[in-house]
Protein backbone atom coordinates (compact mmCIF):
# COMPACT_ATOMS: atom_id res chain seq x y z
CA UNK A 1 0.00 0.00 0.00
CA UNK A 2 1.08 3.25 -0.87
CA UNK A 3 2.00 6.02 1.43
CA UNK A 4 -0.52 8.38 0.10
CA UNK A 5 -3.64 5.79 1.59
CA UNK A 6 -1.61 6.40 4.39
CA UNK A 7 -4.00 8.29 7.15
CA UNK A 8 -4.10 8.35 11.23
CA UNK A 9 -7.85 9.61 12.34
CA UNK A 10 -8.43 10.62 16.04
CA UNK A 11 -12.21 10.83 16.40
CA UNK A 12 -13.35 13.03 19.25
CA UNK A 13 -10.26 11.11 21.29
CA UNK A 14 -10.60 12.20 24.77
CA UNK A 15 -8.70 11.08 27.83
CA UNK A 16 -8.46 13.14 31.60
CA UNK A 17 -6.09 12.94 34.37
CA UNK A 18 -7.36 14.49 37.50
CA UNK A 19 -8.87 17.74 37.01
CA UNK A 20 -6.81 18.25 33.23
CA UNK A 21 -8.29 16.78 30.33
CA UNK A 22 -7.25 15.95 26.48
CA UNK A 23 -9.39 16.47 23.32
CA UNK A 24 -7.99 15.68 19.61
CA UNK A 25 -10.63 15.24 16.64
CA UNK A 26 -7.85 15.38 13.96
CA UNK A 27 -7.04 13.43 10.22
CA UNK A 28 -2.98 13.12 9.75
CA UNK A 29 -2.18 13.08 6.49
CA UNK A 30 0.83 11.67 4.90
CA UNK A 31 3.70 14.75 5.54
CA UNK A 32 5.41 16.50 8.40
CA UNK A 33 3.00 17.28 11.25
CA UNK A 34 4.39 20.18 13.62
CA UNK A 35 2.24 19.45 16.82
CA UNK A 36 3.39 22.98 18.93
CA UNK A 37 2.45 24.12 22.49
CA UNK A 38 3.09 24.78 25.69
CA UNK A 39 5.20 22.47 28.46
CA UNK A 40 1.77 20.20 29.85
CA UNK A 41 -0.26 21.57 27.37
CA UNK A 42 -0.89 17.71 26.26
CA UNK A 43 1.96 17.45 23.51
CA UNK A 44 3.36 13.91 24.87
CA UNK A 45 -0.15 12.41 25.47
CA UNK A 46 -1.08 13.22 21.92
CA UNK A 47 1.86 11.63 21.13
CA UNK A 48 1.41 8.25 23.07
CA UNK A 49 -1.91 8.17 21.74
CA UNK A 50 -1.32 8.48 18.11
CA UNK A 51 1.45 5.95 18.62
CA UNK A 52 -1.10 3.86 20.09
CA UNK A 53 1.03 3.55 23.60
CA UNK A 54 -1.96 5.30 25.07
CA UNK A 55 -5.31 3.84 24.91
CA UNK A 56 -7.86 7.47 25.40
CA UNK A 57 -10.28 6.93 27.89
CA UNK A 58 -12.61 7.79 24.69
CA UNK A 59 -13.21 8.04 21.15
CA UNK A 60 -11.37 6.23 18.62
CA UNK A 61 -8.17 5.92 16.78
CA UNK A 62 -8.20 4.80 13.47
CA UNK A 63 -4.80 3.99 11.65
CA UNK A 64 -5.72 3.76 7.98
CA UNK A 65 -3.06 1.82 5.92
CA UNK A 66 -0.13 1.70 8.38
CA UNK A 67 1.32 -1.32 9.07
CA UNK A 68 4.87 0.36 10.56
CA UNK A 69 4.44 2.83 12.76
CA UNK A 70 6.76 3.93 16.00
CA UNK A 71 7.14 6.51 19.08
CA UNK A 72 10.68 8.30 19.41
CA UNK A 73 10.16 9.26 23.24
CA UNK A 74 11.74 12.21 24.42
CA UNK A 75 14.01 11.09 27.14
CA UNK A 76 16.60 8.43 24.79
CA UNK A 77 17.86 6.60 27.87
CA UNK A 78 14.22 4.79 28.24
CA UNK A 79 14.46 3.24 24.30
CA UNK A 80 17.90 1.42 25.53
CA UNK A 81 17.70 -2.38 25.87
CA UNK A 82 20.55 -3.38 24.32
CA UNK A 83 24.02 -3.84 26.48
CA UNK A 84 26.00 -2.35 23.84
CA UNK A 85 25.49 -0.01 21.31
CA UNK A 86 25.77 -2.44 18.47
CA UNK A 87 23.12 -4.59 20.31
CA UNK A 88 21.04 -1.31 19.96
CA UNK A 89 21.40 -0.48 17.23
CA UNK A 90 20.63 -4.37 15.92
CA UNK A 91 17.52 -4.11 18.29
CA UNK A 92 15.90 -1.58 16.09
CA UNK A 93 16.45 -3.99 13.08
CA UNK A 94 19.21 -1.98 11.84
CA UNK A 95 23.24 -2.02 10.63
CA UNK A 96 25.09 -1.09 13.63
CA UNK A 97 27.99 0.30 11.77
CA UNK A 98 25.71 2.70 9.69
CA UNK A 99 23.83 3.73 12.42
CA UNK A 100 27.17 4.57 14.67
CA UNK A 101 28.45 6.29 11.58
CA UNK A 102 24.98 8.46 11.25
CA UNK A 103 25.53 9.38 14.72
CA UNK A 104 29.00 10.34 14.78
CA UNK A 105 30.59 7.22 16.79
CA UNK A 106 31.93 5.12 14.02
CA UNK A 107 33.70 2.10 16.08
CA UNK A 108 32.10 2.27 19.44
CA UNK A 109 29.85 -0.75 19.00
CA UNK A 110 30.94 -1.97 22.13
CA UNK A 111 30.39 0.44 24.23
CA UNK A 112 27.89 0.74 26.96
CA UNK A 113 24.78 3.07 25.84
CA UNK A 114 24.67 4.72 29.16
CA UNK A 115 28.15 6.24 28.94
CA UNK A 116 27.11 8.02 26.20
CA UNK A 117 25.73 11.91 27.03
CA UNK A 118 21.79 11.95 26.64
CA UNK A 119 22.73 14.38 23.54
CA UNK A 120 24.77 11.40 21.72
CA UNK A 121 22.52 8.65 22.79
CA UNK A 122 19.74 11.23 21.61
CA UNK A 123 21.51 11.39 18.22
CA UNK A 124 22.50 7.52 18.22
CA UNK A 125 18.43 6.54 19.11
CA UNK A 126 17.53 8.98 15.96
CA UNK A 127 19.94 7.60 13.59
CA UNK A 128 18.59 4.11 14.16
CA UNK A 129 14.99 5.20 13.42
CA UNK A 130 16.21 7.04 10.44
CA UNK A 131 17.51 3.76 8.95
CA UNK A 132 14.14 2.39 8.93
CA UNK A 133 11.30 3.27 6.83
CA UNK A 134 7.97 3.53 8.95
CA UNK A 135 4.13 4.52 7.71
CA UNK A 136 3.53 6.82 10.40
CA UNK A 137 6.88 8.06 12.71
CA UNK A 138 5.74 10.21 15.77
CA UNK A 139 8.58 12.08 17.46
CA UNK A 140 8.12 13.83 20.90
CA UNK A 141 10.25 16.34 21.84
CA UNK A 142 13.17 15.24 18.81
CA UNK A 143 15.46 17.96 19.57
CA UNK A 144 15.76 18.10 23.12
CA UNK A 145 18.97 17.35 24.81
CA UNK A 146 20.72 18.15 21.46
CA UNK A 147 23.06 21.52 21.02
CA UNK A 148 22.49 23.99 18.01
CA UNK A 149 24.14 21.90 15.81
CA UNK A 150 22.06 18.50 16.20
CA UNK A 151 18.88 20.69 16.58
CA UNK A 152 20.13 21.83 12.83
CA UNK A 153 20.80 18.41 11.36
CA UNK A 154 17.98 16.76 12.49
CA UNK A 155 15.88 19.50 11.38
CA UNK A 156 17.67 18.51 8.07
CA UNK A 157 16.83 15.13 8.40
CA UNK A 158 13.31 15.10 9.22
CA UNK A 159 11.89 15.54 5.98
CA UNK A 160 13.89 12.44 4.56
CA UNK A 161 13.01 10.38 7.72
CA UNK A 162 9.32 9.01 6.27
CA UNK A 163 7.09 9.30 3.55
CA UNK A 164 4.09 8.69 5.70
CA UNK A 165 2.75 10.16 8.25
CA UNK A 166 5.95 11.90 10.58
CA UNK A 167 4.21 13.69 14.09
CA UNK A 168 6.62 16.36 15.55
CA UNK A 169 5.66 17.56 19.16
CA UNK A 170 7.77 20.02 20.17
CA UNK A 171 8.11 23.55 22.08
CA UNK A 172 11.33 23.93 20.18
CA UNK A 173 11.15 27.75 19.24
CA UNK A 174 14.57 28.07 17.14
CA UNK A 175 15.04 25.01 15.08
CA UNK A 176 12.30 23.98 12.73
CA UNK A 177 12.09 21.29 10.39
CA UNK A 178 9.83 21.71 6.51
CA UNK A 179 6.67 21.55 7.61
CA UNK A 180 3.45 20.34 5.80
CA UNK A 181 0.96 20.89 8.71
CA UNK A 182 0.63 22.98 11.47
CA UNK A 183 -1.07 22.23 15.04
CA UNK A 184 -1.51 23.62 18.36
CA UNK A 185 -1.88 22.39 21.96
CA UNK A 186 -4.05 24.69 23.74
CA UNK A 187 -4.84 23.54 27.36
CA UNK A 188 -4.66 19.79 26.34
CA UNK A 189 -7.33 20.61 22.88
CA UNK A 190 -5.62 19.90 19.27
CA UNK A 191 -6.05 22.82 17.37
CA UNK A 192 -5.46 22.26 13.33
CA UNK A 193 -4.08 25.54 11.94
CA UNK A 194 -4.22 24.05 8.65
CA UNK A 195 -1.31 24.20 5.78
CA UNK A 196 1.87 26.14 6.74
CA UNK A 197 2.70 28.70 5.64
CA UNK A 198 -1.43 29.83 5.53
CA UNK A 199 -1.48 28.48 9.19
CA UNK A 200 1.02 30.72 10.77
CA UNK A 201 -0.79 34.22 11.28
CA UNK A 202 -2.97 31.66 13.79
CA UNK A 203 -0.06 30.25 15.71
CA UNK A 204 -0.42 31.53 19.17
CA UNK A 205 3.01 30.29 20.15
CA UNK A 206 5.15 30.85 17.52
CA UNK A 207 8.62 31.61 17.59
CA UNK A 208 9.13 35.85 18.28
CA UNK A 209 10.81 35.90 14.52
CA UNK A 210 7.75 34.12 12.80
CA UNK A 211 5.53 36.43 14.70
CA UNK A 212 7.68 40.11 14.18
CA UNK A 213 7.98 38.61 10.12
CA UNK A 214 4.17 37.99 10.07
CA UNK A 215 2.70 41.02 11.69
CA UNK A 216 5.15 42.57 9.32
CA UNK A 217 3.29 41.29 6.45
CA UNK A 218 6.86 39.25 5.78
CA UNK A 219 5.20 35.51 5.80
CA UNK A 220 8.36 33.06 5.54
CA UNK A 221 7.42 30.26 2.88
CA UNK A 222 7.98 27.46 5.90
CA UNK A 223 9.86 27.28 9.03
CA UNK A 224 13.28 26.35 7.97
CA UNK A 225 16.06 28.67 9.25
CA UNK A 226 16.37 29.55 5.93
CA UNK A 227 13.17 29.93 4.84
CA UNK A 228 13.04 32.41 8.37
CA UNK A 229 16.31 34.30 6.98
CA UNK A 230 14.86 34.72 3.72
CA UNK A 231 11.61 36.72 4.76
CA UNK A 232 13.92 38.53 6.92
CA UNK A 233 15.58 39.85 4.10
CA UNK A 234 12.47 40.48 2.35
CA UNK A 235 11.45 42.71 5.43
CA UNK A 236 14.32 44.11 5.20
CA UNK A 237 14.15 45.29 1.68
CA UNK B 1 -4.28 5.32 58.39
CA UNK B 2 -2.08 8.76 58.55
CA UNK B 3 -0.01 8.24 61.17
CA UNK B 4 3.11 6.24 60.27
CA UNK B 5 3.74 5.42 64.18
CA UNK B 6 0.46 4.42 64.79
CA UNK B 7 0.59 2.61 61.26
CA UNK B 8 3.78 0.42 62.35
CA UNK B 9 2.60 -0.42 65.69
CA UNK B 10 -0.21 -1.92 63.50
CA UNK B 11 1.44 -3.75 61.15
CA UNK B 12 3.57 -5.10 64.24
CA UNK B 13 0.91 -6.46 66.25
CA UNK B 14 -1.22 -7.65 63.28
CA UNK B 15 1.82 -9.53 61.65
CA UNK B 16 1.64 -11.16 65.07
CA UNK B 17 -1.25 -11.76 65.48
CA UNK B 18 -1.66 -13.36 61.52
CA UNK B 19 1.82 -15.60 62.01
CA UNK B 20 0.56 -17.41 65.60
CA UNK B 21 -3.15 -18.20 64.72
CA UNK B 22 -5.74 -18.81 61.83
CA UNK B 23 -8.34 -16.71 64.07
CA UNK B 24 -5.50 -13.66 64.26
CA UNK B 25 -5.22 -13.72 60.30
CA UNK B 26 -8.74 -13.78 59.84
CA UNK B 27 -9.66 -10.97 62.11
CA UNK B 28 -6.88 -8.89 60.39
CA UNK B 29 -7.95 -9.72 56.85
CA UNK B 30 -11.35 -7.92 58.60
CA UNK B 31 -9.44 -5.39 59.91
CA UNK B 32 -7.85 -4.36 56.15
CA UNK B 33 -11.28 -4.01 55.52
CA UNK B 34 -11.32 -0.51 57.08
CA UNK B 35 -8.93 0.58 54.81
CA UNK B 36 -10.62 -0.75 51.20
CA UNK B 37 -8.93 1.77 48.57
CA UNK B 38 -5.41 0.08 49.92
CA UNK B 39 -6.73 -3.11 49.92
CA UNK B 40 -8.23 -3.38 46.42
CA UNK B 41 -5.00 -1.51 45.23
CA UNK B 42 -2.68 -4.36 47.01
CA UNK B 43 -5.10 -6.96 45.57
CA UNK B 44 -4.61 -5.45 42.06
CA UNK B 45 -0.71 -6.03 42.38
CA UNK B 46 0.54 -9.53 40.31
CA UNK B 47 3.89 -9.33 42.59
CA UNK B 48 1.71 -10.16 45.45
CA UNK B 49 -0.36 -13.24 43.36
CA UNK B 50 3.62 -14.54 42.12
CA UNK B 51 4.25 -14.39 45.71
CA UNK B 52 0.65 -16.44 46.79
CA UNK B 53 1.43 -18.92 44.52
CA UNK B 54 4.84 -19.37 46.33
CA UNK B 55 3.70 -20.07 49.43
CA UNK B 56 1.05 -22.13 47.85
CA UNK B 57 3.46 -24.81 46.67
CA UNK B 58 5.57 -24.79 50.04
CA UNK B 59 2.11 -25.34 51.55
CA UNK B 60 1.25 -27.91 49.53
CA UNK B 61 4.92 -29.55 50.08
CA UNK B 62 4.38 -29.19 54.08
CA UNK B 63 0.59 -30.88 53.72
CA UNK B 64 2.47 -33.78 51.65
CA UNK B 65 4.89 -34.57 54.57
CA UNK B 66 1.97 -34.21 57.49
CA UNK B 67 2.42 -30.39 58.35
CA UNK B 68 -0.63 -28.01 58.35
CA UNK B 69 -0.11 -26.58 55.24
CA UNK B 70 -4.01 -24.92 54.40
CA UNK B 71 -2.99 -22.68 58.47
CA UNK B 72 -0.01 -22.00 57.09
CA UNK B 73 -0.96 -20.88 53.49
CA UNK B 74 -3.84 -18.65 55.39
CA UNK B 75 -1.64 -17.14 57.57
CA UNK B 76 1.16 -16.20 55.89
CA UNK B 77 -0.86 -15.44 52.95
CA UNK B 78 -2.65 -12.74 55.55
CA UNK B 79 0.82 -11.84 56.72
CA UNK B 80 1.94 -10.85 52.61
CA UNK B 81 -2.07 -9.18 52.15
CA UNK B 82 -1.33 -6.81 55.12
CA UNK B 83 2.40 -5.92 54.21
CA UNK B 84 1.31 -5.38 50.56
CA UNK B 85 -1.71 -2.96 52.05
CA UNK B 86 0.12 -1.65 54.40
CA UNK B 87 3.08 -0.56 52.04
CA UNK B 88 0.40 1.20 49.72
CA UNK B 89 -0.14 3.93 53.09
CA UNK B 90 3.50 5.32 52.73
CA UNK B 91 3.70 8.68 51.47
CA UNK B 92 7.80 10.08 50.92
CA UNK B 93 9.42 11.36 53.99
CA UNK B 94 7.28 9.23 56.60
CA UNK B 95 10.30 6.53 57.25
CA UNK B 96 12.22 9.37 57.67
CA UNK B 97 10.61 11.23 60.32
CA UNK B 98 8.99 7.74 62.76
CA UNK B 99 13.12 6.62 62.18
CA UNK B 100 14.13 10.30 63.67
CA UNK B 101 11.02 10.06 66.12
CA UNK B 102 12.46 6.93 67.16
CA UNK B 103 16.46 6.62 66.50
CA UNK B 104 17.00 10.79 66.86
CA UNK B 105 18.91 13.40 64.76
CA UNK B 106 22.20 10.90 63.99
CA UNK B 107 21.17 7.04 64.17
CA UNK B 108 17.64 8.00 63.21
CA UNK B 109 18.45 10.22 60.28
CA UNK B 110 20.61 8.04 58.77
CA UNK B 111 18.67 4.98 59.16
CA UNK B 112 15.53 6.92 58.04
CA UNK B 113 17.44 8.34 55.02
CA UNK B 114 18.34 5.43 53.75
CA UNK B 115 15.32 3.33 53.85
CA UNK B 116 13.63 6.48 52.23
CA UNK B 117 16.26 6.03 49.55
CA UNK B 118 15.66 2.47 49.42
CA UNK B 119 11.62 2.94 48.91
CA UNK B 120 12.60 5.37 46.08
CA UNK B 121 14.61 2.71 44.73
CA UNK B 122 11.70 0.50 44.50
CA UNK B 123 9.77 3.07 43.07
CA UNK B 124 12.28 4.34 40.52
CA UNK B 125 12.61 0.28 39.56
CA UNK B 126 9.20 -0.42 39.30
CA UNK B 127 8.96 2.68 36.50
CA UNK B 128 11.86 1.26 34.61
CA UNK B 129 10.48 -1.67 34.01
CA UNK B 130 7.48 -0.30 32.48
CA UNK B 131 9.82 1.69 30.59
CA UNK B 132 11.47 -1.38 29.44
CA UNK B 133 8.24 -2.81 29.05
CA UNK B 134 7.05 0.12 26.51
CA UNK B 135 10.81 0.09 24.60
CA UNK B 136 10.38 -3.65 24.06
CA UNK B 137 6.72 -3.08 22.34
CA UNK B 138 8.03 -0.22 20.39
CA UNK B 139 10.50 -2.72 18.96
CA UNK B 140 8.41 -5.30 18.04
CA UNK B 141 10.08 -7.07 20.98
CA UNK B 142 8.42 -9.55 23.72
CA UNK B 143 10.07 -9.85 27.23
CA UNK B 144 10.93 -13.68 27.50
CA UNK B 145 13.87 -15.78 29.56
CA UNK B 146 16.23 -14.79 27.06
CA UNK B 147 15.52 -11.15 27.63
CA UNK B 148 15.76 -11.38 31.02
CA UNK B 149 19.85 -11.30 31.58
CA UNK B 150 20.09 -7.58 29.41
CA UNK B 151 16.79 -6.07 30.94
CA UNK B 152 18.41 -7.34 34.52
CA UNK B 153 21.53 -5.93 33.68
CA UNK B 154 19.92 -2.43 32.34
CA UNK B 155 18.08 -2.04 35.39
CA UNK B 156 21.09 -2.71 37.88
CA UNK B 157 23.26 -0.62 35.71
CA UNK B 158 20.35 2.23 36.07
CA UNK B 159 20.18 1.78 39.74
CA UNK B 160 23.87 1.73 40.06
CA UNK B 161 24.33 4.88 38.06
CA UNK B 162 21.61 6.27 40.45
CA UNK B 163 22.84 5.95 43.65
CA UNK B 164 26.02 7.53 42.44
CA UNK B 165 24.49 10.53 41.38
CA UNK B 166 22.52 10.33 44.78
CA UNK B 167 25.47 10.17 46.69
CA UNK B 168 27.21 12.70 45.05
CA UNK B 169 24.67 15.41 45.51
CA UNK B 170 24.72 14.19 49.28
CA UNK B 171 28.57 15.00 49.26
CA UNK B 172 27.64 17.98 47.45
CA UNK B 173 25.36 19.49 50.38
CA UNK B 174 27.89 18.60 52.63
CA UNK B 175 25.77 15.26 54.01
CA UNK B 176 28.44 13.55 56.67
CA UNK B 177 26.48 12.08 59.10
CA UNK B 178 23.05 12.67 61.02
CA UNK B 179 20.87 15.30 60.12
CA UNK B 180 17.86 17.94 61.44
CA UNK B 181 14.54 16.78 61.41
CA UNK B 182 11.21 17.72 63.02
CA UNK B 183 8.95 14.62 62.54
CA UNK B 184 5.49 15.98 62.13
CA UNK B 185 2.51 13.14 62.73
CA UNK B 186 -1.38 13.42 61.71
CA UNK B 187 -3.94 11.63 63.47
CA UNK B 188 -7.55 11.13 62.84
CA UNK B 189 -10.50 8.98 65.18
CA UNK B 190 -10.45 6.69 62.94
CA UNK B 191 -6.45 5.84 62.77
CA UNK B 192 -6.73 5.79 66.99
CA UNK B 193 -10.07 3.20 66.60
CA UNK B 194 -8.00 1.01 64.05
CA UNK B 195 -4.97 0.87 66.41
CA UNK B 196 -6.78 -0.25 69.28
CA UNK B 197 -8.66 -3.00 67.05
CA UNK B 198 -5.20 -4.36 66.22
CA UNK B 199 -4.59 -4.97 70.05
CA UNK B 200 -7.97 -6.58 70.79
CA UNK B 201 -7.45 -8.75 67.74
CA UNK B 202 -4.00 -9.64 68.91
CA UNK B 203 -5.39 -10.40 72.48
CA UNK B 204 -7.82 -12.54 70.69
CA UNK B 205 -5.17 -14.27 68.30
CA UNK B 206 -2.74 -15.19 71.82
CA UNK B 207 -6.16 -16.07 73.99
CA UNK B 208 -6.09 -20.16 73.88
CA UNK B 209 -9.70 -20.37 72.74
CA UNK B 210 -9.39 -23.88 72.08
CA UNK B 211 -8.68 -24.77 75.25
CA UNK B 212 -11.50 -23.64 77.15
CA UNK B 213 -13.32 -25.58 74.61
CA UNK B 214 -11.75 -28.55 75.28
CA UNK B 215 -11.87 -28.07 79.20
CA UNK B 216 -15.23 -27.30 78.71
CA UNK B 217 -16.13 -30.13 76.93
Amino acid sequence: MGCAAVKLILEQVRETRGDWQFSADATFLPGIHLVTGRVGSGKSTLAEIAAGMLSPGSGRVLREGISSGTLSLQYPEYHVTGATLAKEAASYGVSPEEALENAGLSGRGEDDPFILSRGELKRFHLSCLSLRRWDLLVLDEPFSALDCRGKKRECERIPALSPGIVLVCTHEQQHLPRTDFLWEMRDGNLHALGKVPDALPFWQTAPKTVRTLVSQGCVPANLTDRDLEEALCRMRD
Amino acid sequence: MQDARLRLLSVLLLSVASFISVAGAALTVLWLLLYPGYLVAALRSRALYLLLSVLGLVALVMTYSGGDGISYLARMGVLLLLGFTIVRGWSPGEFLDLSVWLFGGKTGFDLGLAIEMTMQGFDEASREWSRVKTALQLKDMQPGFRSIPAIGFLLIHTRLLRARDQSDLLITRGYHEGGSCCPVFRRSKKDIIASFCTILILCIALFPFRDIFILVM
